[in-house]
């Protein structure tokens, strides 16, 4: 099912060319599971973490908050049982690099997931996947099944006196449980509906206990990070954004695949170079960079380095690097549609301004594009969505709400363009 | 003792609550301090998914929600910032996206929070022109209760109640998004003791109650406070009076007794006071051994020369007195005087038990059955027993309950009395053994004290006046007392029910303190309350 | 009713769990793969087993969208017609596949062997368009390949 191994690769991927690395034998011959020994019997817990911190790895699931910091907030010592969750709920349009690195990496990731665990003090990992992703899922369970075997995982982890378990749960299809606490909640059988902070996971988490949250990907870099060291991390990418990442290219380009480049690679190289560049007889209309509640960026943006401190200057941010490329063809009201029928959809709808401000959101939208709009339509779609930002139990209400600024910002034309000609101008834009 | 600044007025809060805990725990939240609210209460969980009650705390960038925001020393809170009032306005205006615009035939319409919040800190026009959400508009979910989907605001409260309060979970939310309703699982009904709660706690019309539905505007209502006499919970409430006539009951928040719920049977329990079953008239059993109606004069005639003949031929211990534990504090003081210049021997009171449960409802089913004892009267197991033996001959009765509660047949237990006087509200098989009988109010007619079974003194207003001539039994007393000659007694001037409290206040030390005006409309405990619990059967016995 | 050897493997699931709930999810799975869906009947059921009240598993069951609580035709087949698929064609391939089938998207098919529909975003954008029939993916389609595909199905 699809590629097996992305365009480019780096550290994370250039081992998937190789069949046998998925089954655990095939990892180990490439010196798989030495860096978890390395940590289990060579470091403490605290230096592991403080490794991991100087390292300066950013959490690849949207947020990028660093990684080591949030290892540190987990209890020292307790008398509660302590967890890990690793967010396998990638769900976000445009993304599907957790995915790859599930089917064709899951002992990388199991192995920093052992790495975290000992470094954290947790004894269990619950890993949730997407119900959607039954395949990767199973993957992951024969994996898992493997390092139990080995002794990699149970009452003596690799013959240490660390005891680690992993269980996989498997969602079933709420784009909601992607957000931590959604994921917590939804992991508690429960509806996915996130929590409000205070508490965070570290203090209440998983059935209560102390719970540290980190994407699939995250944990795929941390055995790098304890082979190699911080320095040979921070060799990739910037000062900031150091590592890579597997961007994911979609859309109208020529192409689409998944590419593992530095943190701060330019846009332009990934699309033009890498991926491309547009269709044949068309040319770059705009860019959304990191998964579809990232803000648009307009073609002539495309300099934009690929990392949060650029990103976050012209207004948009690196998410789960999901590059989505649209070209001069497509109407840009249209695409306002897709992405506000899919937050609409997916809001869990608890707070106020979210559950009623995606759904209006959504019909605005749609009467534009249907021709029935009118000027101030325009001013209530930002108006609504300022008002949805900031205050709400979680980011879902930000995230459904950038992407209408980002397409108002830089396509006002198309919008009113609809309202001017009362139908859509663009006649070879993709169908709706 | 944290110390926090709200809009500039300093306060001194206890630690660990909630900058909306601490606004209610002195007093302020919508009475000095305006944050508005849907889904937190005070006595349920907490929810923070309305949104509404964002403020602007100091050191932090963005709004927080005053439910979930805990007091911290120093805080800093501003409620009426331009930043808080562009947040009310976002969500007042997204609630009014899909919300039916049924102000005209809702019943919430003026003690609507969505009405009173949109008014308040909303916009003052409505920019949407989409088609607003269909849903069902008329769901009958219980045997109380209608719901409105379309309504709904979500704000969960219900739910939660449900959950937390009787325990019984009937109501989820289902779906997600803008798709979300509020059922409960189909065939299953919304059916506990204290399901209408949830029609006081919806903010708007969503959940309203069959009972009330339709009847009447609320601002045609005045909402007396008062107690409800269904059991000895005494829960607090308002009655909501217009034409004289009680339209129902809504509790009335007191932490110490009910905090904001009342058990469904005692909301209900207002049918009570216009029920057809009322005695209405003075009645007097004359030459033909049939009772007649009589003048209220006539009738304490005939009362006072019935147990006047009966004690001359019998003696002052062959009178007897029965309480009733409905009647008010000020009643059955009244009584202990009459009886205490009779010289009579024996009295009692007798209650009638039926279920309880661990949240309000309470065995005993009347109001003041712990006033009663508090004021001296004990069970009256003895006194039915000297009835029945033939030792008594003069009875003053006030109340039926003794009928139910000892499991009499009136005709036979008290076909020995020579004189039974009867004071009662309702009518009761006591007629075919009275030689009179008196129309006496009920609480929500009358002024007056009860005690709940905690010992607590209420006290209670008229909210009514009855259409015929019923009036106190401590009214009645007077005017027998004063035709029977017994000093201390005279009907030259009205009934003064008050005087007559600050009288027993003074007189009987467990109710020190606690005369009419003194208890206030928060009620206060007994002096002392072992006299209330004295003789009090064990929990879960019934009589 | 739930056969014993659903019960066996959902108290399979529970053992993995520190909170039996922890297990409602996998058990709802186990549950649809041999009953197809999740009835009232169903429902109180799962209940009973984890302690909890049946209207608290239908509000599970109607969150999320791989649970059905109505009765359901033999395939499932969504064709994601999220932003990237939409890009490359979904929407039209969709509609193609209506008017192969005879049914819309929602409708199962006279013969119950099949309902198409839309679903969001797969993970599996740069190989648009594809669609998720049941637990397998089929990517980079053409319509003849989806035809052919939806053909197959029993």
């Amino acid at each position: 099912m699809g590629l097996k191994v992305p365009f480019v690769t780096s550290y994370l991927s250039e081992h998937f060319a190789d069949d046998s690395t998925v089954g655990i034998e095939g990892y180990e011959r490439r010196g798989g599971y030495a860096a978890a020994r390395k940590a289990l019997t060579q470091m403490t817990p605290e230096a592991v973490i403080e490794l991991v911190k100087s390292s300066g790895l950013q959490g690849r699931g949207g947020a990028g908050f660093l990684a080591g910091l949030k290892w540190s907030f987990m209890p020292k010592g307790s008398d509660k049982p302590k967890y890990l969750v690793c967010n396998a709920d990638e769900s976000e349009p445009g993304s599907f690099k957790d995915r790859i690195l599930l089917e064709r990496g899951p002992h990388q990731m199991l192995e920093g997931i052992l790495i975290a665990a000992w470094a954290t003090g947790a004894e269990k990992t619950f890993v949730y996947v997407r119900g959607e992703y039954a395949f990767p899922a199973d993957v992951l369970e024969r994996a898992v099944g493997e390092a139990r075997a080995k002794g990699y995982l149970g009452p003596k982890v690799m013959g240490t006196a660390f005891s680690h378990e992993i269980v996989v749960a498997r969602g079933a299809g709420a784009y909601i449980c992607g957000e931590e606490t959604g994921l917590l909640e939804s992991l508690e059988g429960k509806k996915g509906q996130p929590r409000k902070k205070p508490p965070f996971p570290a203090q209440y988490g998983a059935f209560g206990q102390p719970t540290t949250v980190n994407n699939v990907e995250t944990f795929s870099h941390v055995p790098h990070i304890v082979k190699n060291g911080a320095e040979w991390f921070r060799g990739f990418g910037t000062e900031k954004s150091p590592g890579t990442t597997i961007f994911g290219v979609s859309g109208q380009v020529r192409k689409p695949g998944l590419y593992e480049l530095p943190l701060g690679t330019p846009l332009e190289e990934i699309v033009m170079r890498h991926a491309g560049g547009p269709l044949p007889g068309r040319a770059v209309k705009g860019v959304i960079p990191g998964g579809m509640s990232m803000p648009i960026l307009p073609a002539s943006q495309l300099d934009t380095r690929m990392a949060n401190e650029f990103l976050r200057e012209r207004k948009s941010m690196l998410g789960t690097g999901g590059i989505m490329v649209m070209d001069d063809t497509t109407c840009m009201v249209r695409v306002a549609c897709v992405i506000t029928y899919f937050f609409r959809d997916e809001s869990c709808g608890q707070c106020t301004q979210c559950r009623e401000g995606t759904g209006w959101l959504h019909k605005i939208v749609s009467r534009i594009e249907r021709g029935a709009g009118q000027q101030a339509d325009l001013d209530v779609l930002l108006d609504v969505a300022a008002k949805m930002e900031g205050s709400t139990i979680c980011a879902f209400a930000d995230a459904a709400a950038w992407p209408v600024q980002g397409l108002l910002r830089h396509f006002r034309s198309d919008f009113e363009a609809h309202l001017r000609e009362q139908k859509c101008p663009f006649p070879e834009s993709f169908e709706l | 003792m944290p110390k926090i600044t709200v809009d500039g007025r300093e306060l001194e809060v206890a630690a660990g609550r909630t900058l909306l805990q601490a606004l209610d725990d002195a007093g302020l939240l919508m009475n000095g301090v305006d944050v508005p609210h849907y889904c937190w209460h005070p006595k349920l969980s907490i929810d923070g998914s309305c949104r509404l009650c964002q403020v602007e705390i100091e050191g932090q960038p963005k709004l927080q929600i005053a439910c979930n925001t805990i007091v911290a020393d120093g805080m800093v809170v501003h409620t009426t910032t331009p930043r808080v009032q562009t947040a009310r306005e976002g969500v007042m205006e997204l609630l009014l996206v899909n919300h039916p615009l049924d102000c005209p035939i809702c019943d919430q319409a003026g003690e609507c929070k969505l009405q009173d919040y949109a008014f308040e800190y909303g916009v003052t026009e409505s920019r949407t022109r989409e088609p607003r959400r269909a849903l069902k508009k008329r769901v009958d979910l219980g045997p109380t209760i209608v719901f409105d989907q379309e309504r709904c605001i979500l704000c969960r409260r219900c739910v939660r109640f449900c959950r937390e309060i009787p325990g019984s979970g009937e109501l989820t939310v289902q779906n997600r998004g803008d798709r979300s309703v509020i059922e409960t699982f189909p065939g299953e009904a919304l059916d506990n003791p204290y399901s209408m709660n949830v029609a006081d706690i919806c903010p708007v019309g969503a959940l309203t109650t069959k009972d009330f539905r339709f009847k009447i505007r609320v601002w045609f209502l005045e909402d007396v406070p008062g107690i409800c006499t269904g059991c000895a919970r005494g829960c607090n409430i308002h009655l909501g009076v217009a034409n004289n006539k009680v339209y129902r009951y809504v509790p009335r928040r007191n932490d110490a007794v009910n905090e904001t719920w009342i058990c469904d049977a005692g909301r209900m329990s207002y049918q009570r006071i216009g029920a057809p079953d009322r005695l209405e008239q003075p009645l007097v059993r004359g030459a033909l051994p049939v009772l007649e109606v009589a003048s209220g004069e006539a009738a304490i005639a005939a009362a006072a020369a019935k147990l006047s003949q009966t004690l001359a031929r019998h003696g002052a211990g062959s009178i007897a007195g029965l309480a009733s534990p409905h009647a008010t504090n000020e009643d059955l003081f009244q009584l202990r005087r009459v009886l205490g210049g009779l010289g009579a021997g024996l009295a009692g009171v007798a209650v009638v038990r039926g279920e309880s449960d661990a949240i309000l409802v309470h065995a005993e089913k009347a109001a003041n059955a712990a006033g009663a004892r508090a004021l001296g009267y004990p069970d009256a197991a003895p006194l039915v027993e000297a009835i029945r033996a033939g030792r008594v001959k003069g009875l003053i009765a006030l109340g039926h309950d003794v009928l139910d509660a000892a499991q009499l047949d009136a005709a036979a237990a008290f076909a020995g009395l020579e004189a039974l006087v009867v004071l009662d509200s309702h009518r009761s098989e006591l007629e075919r053994a009275a030689h009179v009988l008196l129309p006496a109010r009920v609480a929500a007619e009358k002024r007056g004290t009860l005690v709940n079974c905690d010992g607590r003194v209420q006290r209670v207003v008229p909210a009514v006046e009855p259409a015929f001539d019923a009036r106190d039994e401590g009214e009645w007393l007077q005017q027998l007392g004063a035709r029977l000659g017994l000093a201390g007694f005279s009907d030259a001037a009205g009934y003064d029910a008050r005087a007559v409290s600050r009288e027993l206040a003074k007189s009987v030390a467990a109710f020190v303190g606690c005369d009419y005006d003194a208890v206030g409309l928060a009620g206060k405990p007994l002096a002392d309350a072992a006299p209330a619990q004295a003789g009090v059967p064990a929990p879960g016995a019934r009589a | 009713m739930i056969s014993a050897e659903t019960r066996a493997k959902i108290d399979a699931e529970i053992a993995r769990y520190p909170v039996k709930r922890g297990a409602l999810l996998a058990a709802l799975h186990h549950v649809q793969a041999e009953l197809g869906h999740v009835s009232l009947e169903t429902a109180a059921e799962v209940a009973a087993l984890f302690e909890i009240r049946p209207n608290e598993v239908l509000e599970v069951v109607s969150f999320y969208n791989m649970f059905f609580d109505s009765p359901q035709p033999r395939h499932h087949v969504y064709v994601c017609t999220n932003l990237p698929c939409s890009l490359r064609g979904a929407r039209g391939l969709l509609r193609e596949l209506e008017a192969h089938v005879g049914s819309h998207a929602g409708e199962p098919t006279a013969d119950g062997r099949l309902v198409l529909g839309h679903e969001e975003c797969l993970g599996a954008c740069a190989y648009a368009p594809m669609m998720r029939v049941d637990g397998s993916y089929h990517e980079n389609l053409d319509v003849g390949t989806a035809k052919g595909i939806l053909d197959a199905l029993e």
